[in-house]
C-alpha cells in the first residue's frame, strides 16, 4: 500500500492550502442549501404553496426566534442534546470495547462477534414497544434507543479496521521487538483510526435518526417533543423550527467530525482526505 | 529485547556458540510440498557481510524470516543474537508517526528524540526528522528503515532486497551508504538480492541459494572500495552467474 502512495505523497503540503481548500470546499457545500430556501420563500409569498401546509421560510425564522426568547427552544434543545450525547458517549464506549474484545483475539470474535450481528440485522426502532415496557416513558428508553442504534456503527467499522491492520506492519512490529501492549498502542489503534472515525460519523447521523423516533413517543421535552405538540396545534412553523434544528444539529455534528478526521489523521497525504467517507 | 519474539514460535532459536549466526540442518516444508529449506548450515561470523543470492522461490526469504523471528523453526537448529535488526523491500515505516517516532518506536529513555536525530543526519535524513513518512520518497524512506535498524545497535541486521524497489540513481547511493555504514558500526550482515554486482561491491561472501540448498559459497577477497571494471570483479561475476544459471555467450 505505502508503495502506491509514495510518488503523490512526495508533492510537499502545507496547512494553509489545506485550509484553503477546506474553505472553498465548505462553501460549496451551503451553495444550492441556500438556493432551496429562496424558491421555497419564493413559493410561499407568491402563494404558489399555502401556508397551512407549509410555513414560509421568514415565518419559520420568527417563530423560532420568538421560541428562543421564550427559552423554549434552549431548553428542548439542550434536552435533546443531553440525550444524545448520552447515548452516543454509552454507544461509544460499547462499540469500541466490543471492537476491541473481537479484533484483538479470536476467542473474542467468537463470543463477541455472531451475537452483535444477529442484533445488527434488527431494526433498531423496532425495539421501542419493548424498550418503553422495559424503561417506562423517562429519560432511559431514549437514551438506551440512540446508544442502541450509534453502538453498530462503531462496532463494525472499528472491527474491520482493526482486523484490516497491514499484517507486514505488524511482522515489522515484530522484529522489533514490541511487546503486545506495545503494538496495539502503536501499531493497531492508530491504524484503525480512521475506520473509527467512519464509524463514529455514521453513528452520529444515527443517533439524531433514533432521537427523533425516541422523542415523538411518550416524551414531555426535547425538540421532538415540541414538534409533536405543534402538531396538534398545526403550527407547521413551529414543526419546520424543529425540523431546521434537526436539520442544523446533523450538518454541525457531521462537520464536528470532519474536523476530527483533519486533526487525529493529519499523516494522511491531503489527496487521500476524506476517502473512505 | 527480542525476548517476545523469541518465545513466540521460535523457541529452538538460541545463542550460538562461534560465529554470531549458526543455522544447522534446517529444513523448512510448507503442508506437504518439497522443502523450501533443505537441510541447510551456514555460520556468518562476527562483522561478516553476506550476500545471499537465489531465484525467486529458491528459500532465500524463508531463510531470512526464519532468521528474524517471523518463521518458527521445526527441524534443524537456529542459533543468533538477541539484537537483531531487520531492513524489508518496503520499509514499513508506521504513517502516523513522524519519522523520528519511527526510528526510535519501541525505544524507551528520555533522549529518544536526540538519539533519533543523530541516526537519521548518520544517514542522510536530517532534514526530515519530523517529517510524515508518507511524504518521504523511496529512497529517503529506506534510509529512515535504515536508521531505524541501526539505532538498535543490532550485531547482526539483515537486509531483505532494501534497495529492490529504488531506481538506478537512488540504488548506488544507498549502496554506498550501506556500505559506510557497516564499516562503522561493525555488525554482521546478511543482504538478500537479486544484484551479483551489488553483491560483490559490498559483500564478504556471496552464498548463492538453489531449491533450499547452498549450491555455492564464495569468499569475495577483493579490495575496498571496489570497482566494477577489476578483472578480479568481472571474474567472480562470471562464476555467481554461472551459480544462478545466467551464462554469459
Amino acid at each position: 500500500m505505502p508503495a502506491n502512495v509514495i510518488p503523490f505523497a512526495s508533492v510537499p503540503w502545507h496547512g494553509r492550502t489545506v485550509l484553503r481548500h477546506v474553505d472553498a470546499h465548505a462553501l460549496l457545500r451551503y451553495v444550492s442549501p441556500v438556493i432551496l430556501v429562496l424558491m421555497w420563500q419564493g413559493a410561499c409569498s407568491t402563494g404558489m404553496v399555502s401556508t397551512r401546509q407549509v410555513a414560509s421560510p421568514v415565518q419559520v425564522i420568527m417563530t423560532g426566534w420568538g421560541l428562543l426568547r421564550d427559552g423554549t427552544l434552549g431548553a428542548n434543545l439542550g434536552v435533546s442534546l443531553a440525550r444524545a450525547a448520552t447515548g452516543l458517549a454509552i454507544a461509544v464506549v460499547l462499540g469500541v470495547g466490543f471492537a476491541l474484545i473481537s479484533g484483538l483475539s479470536r476467542l473474542g470474535e467468537d463470543i463477541v462477534d455472531a451475537p452483535l450481528q444477529i442484533l445488527r440485522t434488527l431494526p433498531a426502532l423496532a425495539m421501542v414497544p419493548l424498550f418503553i415496557l422495559w424503561f417506562g416513558i423517562g429519560e432511559i428508553p431514549k437514551i438506551a434507543l440512540v446508544a442502541l442504534g450509534a453502538t453498530f456503527p462503531i462496532y463494525l467499522n472499528l472491527h474491520k479496521g482493526i482486523r484490516s491492520i497491514d499484517p507486514r506492519l505488524l511482522e515489522m512490529a515484530r522484529t522489533l521487538g514490541l511487546s503486545r501492549m506495545q503494538t496495539i498502542r502503536d501499531v493497531i489503534l492508530p491504524g484503525a483510526l480512521p475506520d473509527l472515525l467512519v464509524g463514529l460519523r455514521f453513528a452520529v447521523g444515527m443517533s439524531w435518526l433514533m432521537l427523533v423516533v425516541a422523542e415523538q413517543v411518550n416524551a414531555e421535552s426535547g425538540i421532538g417533543h415540541m414538534m409533536m405538540e405543534a402538531q396538534d396545534f398545526l403550527r407547521t412553523d413551529i414543526i419546520m423550527v424543529g425540523l431546521v434544528i434537526y436539520g442544523l444539529l446533523g450538518l454541525v455534528s457531521d462537520q464536528v467530525v470532519r474536523l476530527m478526521e483533519r486533526v487525529f489523521l493529519s499523516w494522511r497525504p491531503v489527496h487521500q482526505r476524506g476517502q473512505g467517507a | 529485547m527480542n525476548a517476545a519474539v523469541m518465545t513466540n514460535g521460535t523457541r529452538d532459536v538460541s545463542s550460538p556458540k562461534n560465529g554470531v549466526v549458526a543455522i544447522n540442518g534446517l529444513t523448512r516444508r510448507f503442508g506437504r510440498g518439497p522443502a523450501v529449506l533443505d537441510r541447510l548450515d551456514l555460520t556468518i561470523a562476527p562483522g561478516e557481510f553476506v550476500a545471499l543470492l537465489g531465484h525467486s522461490g529458491s528459500g532465500k526469504s524463508t531463510l531470512l524470516r526464519t532468521l528474524a523471528g517471523l518463521d518458527p523453526v521445526h527441524e534443524g537448529t537456529v542459533a543468533r543474537p538477541d539484537s537483531v535488526s531487520v531492513v524489508f523491500q518496503d520499509g514499513r515505516l508506521l504513517p502516523w508517526k513522524r519519522v523520528w517516532e519511527n526510528v526510535v518506536l519501541g525505544q524507551a529513555g528520555a533522549d529518544r528524540r536526540r538519539r533519533a536525530i543523530a541516526m537519521l543526519e548518520e544517514v542522510g535524513l536530517g532534514h526530515r526528522v519530523d517529517a510524515w513518512p508518507l511524504t518521504l520518497s523511496g529512497g529517503e524512506t529506506q534510509r529512515a528503515a535504515l536508521a531505524r535498524a541501526l539505532v538498535r545497535r543490532p550485531v547482526f541486521l539483515m537486509l531483505d532486497e532494501p534497495f529492490a524497489a529504488l531506481d538506478a540513481l537512488a540504488r548506488l547511493k544507498m549502496q554506498r551508504l550501506v556500505a559506510r555504514l557497516w564499516a562503522r558500526h561493525g555488525c554482521a550482515v546478511l543482504l538478500v538480492t537479486h544484484d551479483v554486482d551489488e553483491a560483490l561491491m559490498l559483500a564478504d561472501r556471496a552464498i548463492v541459494l538453489d531449491r533450499g540448498r547452498i549450491r555455492t559459497d564464495i569468499t569475495i577477497a577483493l579490495e575496498r572500495p571496489r570497482h566494477h571494471a577489476d578483472p578480479g570483479f568481472i571474474h567472480l561475476r562470471g562464476v555467481l552467474l554461472d551459480a544462478l544459471g545466467v551464462h554469459d555467450d
